[in-house]
């Protein structure tokens, strides 16, 4: 069965992580996506543990292996001027280009919308840079994990009245990745209708900002900067993680409402906090959330295994979750059924699990088709077959460290 | 040249429901590509009319910042979809339309007739997209959940926390991320299905998302620090390279520290004026930092407590080394890069007044992302959508809103 981007080839340009997240979705509903890498300036990602026994290597990091997965990838040193050439050539017979350099290097390199569209008069091309590409901030240097206190989000997050905090990975990378993806796919529709292409300037601040709109509006309606609160909520309580007895286990409980509320103290077996008329409404239990959540981690505290309030919560319709450590996700039994994880054969670190695709088309289902590449794995196929370069031109542009 | 006033996607009709925030993130996107959305809202209004902030912190349907930013350029009808005169409408709205989509659990979607037989049914040309929390099937898919729980179902919680406090519970990011990344992840597939409807591909189908495995696809080295390496993430994240830290500086703001590459690190050692600490084995390269920044940490804090977040900020990107504001919400909207770019979008609303909305997350350079109209307030497109479109009489549409 078909794909949705069936016969949309992408000339990707991308590193790190933002770009390769989008031109990941692609590959997901697929495009043949062909990364260009070169030797000479490795991949961050590709640097970066983990590593199969802790032993580095450019094809061996799990970090460039979940997110390159069913991309093609080929060496091309597009910083020569024979590179550039060549990555035209590649333009020329692809669908998409797409980049997430500092703003101002794909110029430099002479592979900017308005060459590329020279040799591709419909090419829907994106740009994923930190800061976009105009603005007086737009040369500035910008990855991911910066995205996240740029865009106000840390600022936004943290325990009561303490030092702003990060999130915990660098959210910037897969928020604009994914977004990005989402622009170009309609950009797709509008050429298909149109016969026209287009430029995308993404930035991965703004992006960033668009998730956090309704912050934008406490400052807009009332000159505010919301308190950091933990985990707390406005609108529940008890709303909290609550330690659990023995080694660093915790617990998610969110309460909605005063008859979830005494479901809880039902289950809690605690008729004197059901009676209690400091917790009767969300109002009061707010304004004892101090005590309220003594009374929650008493209880919690009693039990050994998170998963069993966990249990006892769900069957009376309460929200609860144990925080999944790494471990736990990987060997989730309700993700397993659902056939979300991908255990492909790759050539240097053999089967490894991967996260796959979190959605599920019913007609033309999506499926990842092959592991990350490894280095250069693909030039052949790229430069052979796709630009009909002869064996001897390829050893050739080898020889002169083009295609390196 | 494109025709500026085109939009990529002038002519597409989605119908919305939800509860949660992510089917009215998706809906936004596609609407603010110029898809014609209507939401429907119950008689009482979505439940985000009452999440605020509200103007003065006063409650009001009308002026929920939450719900204004969430449903620009969106048509709003009112109907009891519990209701048989309101499920009729509600399907006759989803027979004309080229997408549906709604962010309900199985359970209660199946309850409400929403399922994927019905819909496919009704028009074999529509396309349904569920984003569900836990997917349409497993052992988890109807378990209770709030934003919070599904932060630790998807394994991002368990990232987040201070360094050096284990005692402190995993910290949840501010706002409704899940909501958000379900919403973005649902409109990549849904674009793609409607991408492959465009290209003959296939006909309408279903797109079904969970909510906890695009958690789960954003962890970024995460699941393959156990997959490949068999240990256990902190939970403070992965801090594998150093520095990446937030420091306070003499001015009282923060700012954030990064050195990805180590060349930036040797810039950064430049700048410092090459302090004795620098030259030693504990910090020789970004793995040994890592491994040894507890100790070097006060070296670097006290350097920064000389300095002003912005003079910081500049002499390190002068020299192309990726430091960062830790911004508050005003240092955004007061951010000279953003409003160069025209970032932030001032949206007039009938009720609530005029507010600076968080704008584009990309800039499609032939087909513009804009705002043509405010969320709507409750109910008014009623007379437009059901009585013009459909053709309901007066007294229909008011059988349409349930018993009263």
């Amino acid at each position: 069965m078909s794909q949705p981007l069936d016969g949309i080839r992408v000339a990707d340009f991308t590193w790190v992580w933002a770009g390769p997240t989008c031109t990941m979705q692609l590959a997901h509903l697929g495009a043949e996506v062909i990364r260009m890498e070169t030797t000479n300036r490795i991949c961050t990602i590709r640097m970066l543990p983990p590593w199969p026994g802790g032993q580095p290597g450019p094809n061996r990091s799990g970090y460039f292996n979940q997110y390159n997965q069913g991309k093609r990838g080929i060496l091309l040193n597009i910083a020569t001027p024979e590179g550039a050439a060549i990555a035209k050539r590649l333009v020329a017979i692809s669908d998409v280009a797409a980049e997430n350099f500092a703003a101002g290097i794909m110029k430099k390199l002479g592979l900017d919308y308005d060459e590329l569209v020279k040799v591709k008069q419909d090419l829907v091309m994106i740009s994923m840079s930190g800061y976009g590409q105009t603005g007086p901030e737009s040369s500035y240097v910008s990855y991911g994990p910066a995205q996240v206190p740029m865009s106000g989000l840390s600022q936004l997050t943290g325990y009561d009245d303490e030092q702003p905090m990060h999130v915990g990975m660098s959210y910037g990378d897969p928020n604009a990745g994914l977004h990005a993806a989402f622009a170009v796919v309609a950009a797709l529709f509008h050429r298909d209708r149109t016969g026209r292409g287009q430029y995308i300037d993404m930035s991965q601040w703004e992006s960033s900002m668009g998730v956090l709109g309704e912050a934008f509006m406490h400052l807009a309606m009332n000159g505010e900067q919301p308190r950091r609160n933990a985990n707390r909520s406005e609108f529940m309580a008890p709303h909290g993680v609550y330690l659990v007895s023995g080694d660093d286990r915790w617990i998610s409980i969110a309460v909605r409402g005063d008859d979830q509320w005494l479901k809880l103290c039902e289950v809690m077996d605690r008729p004197d906090l059901a009676d209690d008329p400091r917790f009767r409404t969300l109002a009061g239990r707010k304004a004892n959330e101090d005590d309220l959540d003594m009374a929650m981690m008493e209880w919690t505290l009693q039990h050994e295994d998170p998963y069993e309030i966990e249990a006892k919560l769900q069957a009376v319709g309460i929200a609860a979750a144990v925080p999944q450590k790494n471990s736990e996700v990987l060997s989730d039994k309700h993700i397993e059924d659902r056939g979300f994880f991908v255990d492909l054969e790759h050539p240097e670190v053999g089967v490894r699990r991967h996260a796959g695709i979190p959605w599920k088309l019913s007609e033309t289902p999506c499926e990842v088709k092959r592991a990350a590449p490894i280095m250069g794995q693909d030039n052949e196929y790229v430069f052979g077959e796709i630009l009909g370069m002869s064996s001897a031109e390829i050893a050739d542009l080898t020889e002169r460290a083009v295609i390196r | 040249m494109a025709n500026m006033s085109e939009r990529a996607l002038d002519g597409i009709s989605i119908v919305e429901v939800g509860c949660t925030g992510a089917a009215a993130y998706a809906a936004k996107l596609f609407a603010d590509l110029g898809a014609d959305v209507v939401k429907v809202e119950p008689p009482k209004g979505d439940p985000a009319r009452s999440l605020g902030p509200f103007p003065g912190h006063v409650p009001h349907a009308e002026k929920s910042g939450t719900y204004l930013y969430l449903n620009t350029n969106k048509r709003g009808v009112t109907l009891d979809i519990t209701s048989d005169a309101g499920r009729t409408a509600f399907e006759r709205l989803i027979a004309g339309a080229d997408v549906v989509v709604h962010d309900f659990t199985p359970l209660d979607a199946k309850a409400l007739g929403l399922t994927w037989d019905r819909v496919h049914a009704l028009n074999p040309d529509t396309i349904m997209t569920s984003i569900f929390p836990f997917g349409a099937g497993g052992p988890r898919r109807d378990d209770a959940f709030e934003e919070l729980t599904m932060l630790a179902a998807g394994g991002w919680l368990w990232l987040n926390g201070w360094p050096g406090h284990p005692e402190l519970p995993p910290l949840k990011p501010y706002g409704m991320q899940t909501a958000y990344q379900g919403g973005v992840n649902a409109s990549v597939a849904t674009m793609g299905a409607l991408y492959a409807r465009q290209r003959g591909i296939s006909k309408g189908q279903h797109v079904e998302v969970s909510v906890q495995e695009c958690i789960a696809s954003i962890l970024e080295m995460t699941l393959p620090t156990w997959s490949y390496m068999d240990t256990p993430t902190a939970r403070w994240g992965q801090r594998p390279i150093h520095p990446i830290d937030m420091f306070k500086c003499k001015d009282g703001s923060w700012i954030f520290v990064l050195c990805i590459e180590e060349h930036q690190w040797q810039r950064l050692v430049e700048l410092m004026e090459t302090p004795e600490w620098t030259t030693w084995e504990v910090a020789a390269n970004r793995f040994v930092r890592a491994s040894n920044w507890d100790a070097l940490r006060p070296f670097m804090e006290e350097w920064i407590s000389n300095w002003t977040a912005r003079d910081l900020y500049e002499a390190a990107q002068a020299r192309r080394i990726p430091f960062a504001p830790v911004s508050t919400l005003s240092d955004l909207v007061n951010s000279e890069h953003l409003n160069v770019r025209g970032f932030f979008v001032e949206v007039a609303h009938p009720q609530a007044g005029p507010i600076k909305h968080a704008g584009a997350p990309y800039k499609m350079h032939g087909t513009p992302w804009e705002i043509r109209s405010p969320a709507p307030t409750l109910g008014q497109h009623n007379a437009e959508v059901l009585g013009e479109k459909l053709g309901l009489s007066g007294d229909e549409i008011a059988a349409a809103q349930g018993a009263a």
